[in-house]
């Protein structure tokens, strides 16, 4: 008796389901990889949070200290969507995929607009201090901020950087600091703050796009 | 011996490999920046007291670390989920509770070690300056239990939920939960949340907290009691987090497998955890505020309500001015600004001979029901009168380093505090929540800018309060300017001779400005 006797008969083919295009599906398995639909389900607990403390009054509507909830809760967003700058399949997948750059930054470009989206949306009806502007402002800065550190760290790891930064955010709100590369502690519309944010955003993002997070050092820690 | 044995019987090498591959090793860079942006600098900014300085070690360094502790820990915990090697590791003849107490342990280490080396840079740093009393060691037991606690909770959110995301959500977590209970803690009064006392945060102390009497261990043997409580429930959870994953079927065979002295421990640690946590909770509810801080009745000692005994520093002839030693950074500033306006008004009546410090609590926050009665008033009072006053001076506190009171608006704002009492009494507050101090009426405004003026200090501001419209005070500020510098233009002799004789009803409030001479 050989292998081929002991197998099985083919089973009858199954109708034919519809497939998405394959840009779709590279796009979507590209987000799989890096659990962007666990990222948004993080991102909307974040803005779960900060709308139940609004309701809840467990942060101060005004003077210096309305901003560090919100703050912490704003880079705690950004520090979700770096966390999908990490690749599972490390070497192979650069060396494979060309598209992979221009996936790098959609991702990257979308998931902010997520994280801005998702905590604007937590926040309607209710007086947040600063607005979406400064809301926007910190998610884009800090985010700029992990994926700078991506690049070092690893996407695992680049978190931390970004948390570091809301920590000294929070010193300098107390200080009342007025330096614009202290953007949290500025008002909604200052340029410099909105100009230091967007730079370290856009500088991220490039170098992000270009390079790519970093693979070794996190999956070796 | 076996190569089992060896690892059976040697657990230090596994710890030796985590600590040197500790992941929080990355983080000790910025960890020491924060630590020196916020603690370091926040505590040079406070005057040199002990018991002061030592309250930034609970309110911020615990705030800076704690985040980074939970989230550093939830990674490596999250180690073996995250690479899906737990069925590999299970094979090893190391049990899994082993491995998590190295990985913890490593990481510990770290943050632990840098949070001590912050300790002792804030204590070397006050040793250098401070020149009474000595380290207090519960902020530092709190703080120590603080970073722990937050550790363990990241760890054991890691353990339980190993992934990417688990990580930075234990650090954020934490992080929201330091700055609710700074929330709380701001906001604190007595026979409010209990949570507000539970937490580590506090708002600015007193310049002169632990001085007078000495910071009752009550609230910081609840606060190690809680954490500790939590701590200890958390590793009684770890241990029996084995047990969680097999089903209700083969609970028991699990139990066999695991060992039921590893059962038996978790339980107990979980027991006696949450005992821990749940009693300390019911403790700070009893909390009430004493001279020595926050009082636990089951656990106050009265003793702690006694002064401390002390020797004052006193500089001064005629007119001594005084301070206690653990201020003694401050004498010389003090001295210089009250000898000369101390000099015009002597002779007056009720002219003081001395001016003493006294423990801070008056005024807006007695008010606010935050400090006790019973407390010697700041102001005028004895005989021969003495001029009380406290480190918590709104116009030129004891805070900060005592070369900042060498300037000459430190002084005239020490000078106005001084004349204030002399010329107006005790200041007047405003009932409610929102206590303010009101200012002293024209005419005793315009004494006292002349009475600085005349010794060459810069003229007082008492605000421009006004009350419907119309200036609280009764004049307006270009009015009393005025009358102050016809007052300041008098010879010395007559003004002494004006106040010797309308000083009583210049304090009654029963001298307009026009009235002046």
């Amino acid at each position: 008796m050989t292998t081929t006797d002991v197998q099985k008969p083919a089973a009858p083919a199954a109708p034919a389901r519809w497939q998405p295009a394959p840009g779709l599906r590279l796009v979507w398995l590209h987000w799989r990889s890096r659990r962007v639909p666990a990222a948004v389900l993080a991102l909307a607990v974040c803005g779960g949070v900060l709308r139940a403390a609004l309701e809840w009054g467990w942060l101060f509507r005004t003077g210096h200290f309305a901003q560090e909830f919100p703050m912490i809760i704003e880079g705690g967003a950004a520090a979700v969507l770096v966390i999908t700058t990490h690749s599972p399949f490390g070497e192979p997948e650069r060396t494979a995929s060309r598209w992979l750059p221009y996936l790098r930054l959609g991702t990257a470009a979308a998931m902010t607009g997520v994280a801005i989206g998702v905590l604007q949306l937590a926040v309607t009806g209710a007086s947040l201090d600063g607005g979406i502007l400064v809301m926007a402002r910190n998610v884009i800065g800090i985010a700029g901020i992990g994926l700078l550190s991506s690049l070092v760290t690893g996407g695992l790891l680049a978190w931390v950087l970004p948390m570091g930064y809301i920590a000294f955010a929070e010193y300098a709100l107390l200080e009342s600091w007025t330096n614009p590369w202290t953007w949290p502690v500025r008002p909604p519309a200052d340029h410099g703050a909105w100009l230091c944010a967007c730079a370290v955003f856009a500088a991220g993002v490039v170098a992000f796009t270009i390079r790519g997070a970093r693979t070794r050092l996190a999956d070796d820690s | 011996m076996t190569a089992v044995a060896l690892s059976r019987s040697r657990p230090a090498p596994v710890l030796r490999i985590e600590i040197r591959r500790s992941v929080v090793l990355w983080a000790v860079p910025l960890l020491l920046a924060l630590f020196y942006f916020d603690s370091f600098r926040t505590a040079a900014g406070f005057p040199p007291v002990w018991t002061v300085r030592s309250s930034v070690i609970t309110s911020h360094m615990v705030a800076d670390f704690g985040p980074f502790a939970a989230g550093l820990a939830a990674w490596v915990a999250s180690r073996e989920g995250r690479r899906k090697t737990d069925d590999l590791l299970a094979t090893t003849v190391r049990p899994a509770w082993a491995r998590q107490a190295s990985a913890l342990g490593a990481t510990l280490f770290w943050l632990l070690l840098t949070f001590l080396a912050g300790v002792a840079a804030i204590y070397i740093d006050t040793a250098r300056q401070a020149t009474w009393g000595g380290p207090p060691l519960w902020p530092v037991a709190v703080g120590v239990v603080g970073v722990v606690t937050f550790a363990v909770i990241g760890f054991t959110a890691g353990a339980l939920f190993p992934g990417r995301f688990t990580a930075p959500l234990a650090a954020i977590g934490t992080f929201l939960l330091a700055e609710i209970g700074f929330h709380a803690a701001l906001q604190v009064v007595p026979g409010g949340s209990t949570y507000a006392l539970l937490s580590t945060a506090t708002a600015v102390p007193l310049g002169d907290d632990g001085v007078f009497y000495r910071v009752a261990p009550d609230l910081s043997i609840v606060q190690v009691m809680f954490m500790g409580g939590i701590t200890v429930a958390l590793l009684g959870l770890l241990t029996l987090a084995p047990f969680f994953r097999v089903a209700y079927r083969g609970l028991l065979a699990g139990v066999s497998r695991t060992g039921r002295w590893l059962c038996v421990a978790g339980v107990a640690l979980l027991a006696a955890g949450v005992t821990a946590a749940a009693t300390a909770f019911a403790l700070a509810g009893t909390a009430q505020l004493a001279v020595s801080g926050w009082a636990i009745p089951a656990l106050h000692d009265s003793a702690s309500d006694q002064p401390v005994p002390y020797t004052p520093d006193c500089a001064g002839t005629s007119f001594k001015v005084c301070v206690h030693p653990a201020f003694s950074g401050f004498l010389g500033g003090a001295n210089a600004a009250l000898q000369p306006v101390a000099a015009e008004i002597a002779g007056l009546p009720g002219a003081p001979v001395r001016a003493e410090q006294v423990p801070s609590g008056e005024g807006v926050r007695a008010a606010q029901g935050l400090v006790l009665p019973g407390l010697r008033r700041a102001g005028l009072s004895g005989t021969p009168p003495v001029y009380n006053y406290t480190s918590d001076n709104g116009l030129a506190p004891f805070f900060g380093s005592p070369e900042g009171t060498d300037n000459a608006g430190w002084r005239a704002g020490f000078q106005q505090v001084f004349l204030t009492a002399f010329i107006a009494g005790q200041p007047h507050v405003s009932p409610g929540r929102d206590a303010a101090v009101l200012p002293p009426n024209a005419a005793q405004q315009a004494v006292i800018t002349a009475l600085m003026t005349a010794v060459g200090s810069p003229a007082p501001v008492f605000g421009e309060d006004t009350t419907n419209g119309q200036p609280t005070a009764g004049a307006t500020p270009t009015q009393i300017a005025a009358a102050a510098q016809r007052f300041a233009s008098l010879s010395s002799a007559a003004r002494h001779a004006w106040l010797a004789a309308h000083l009583p009803a210049l304090r009654a409030g029963r001298v307009t400005l026009a009235q002046l001479p």
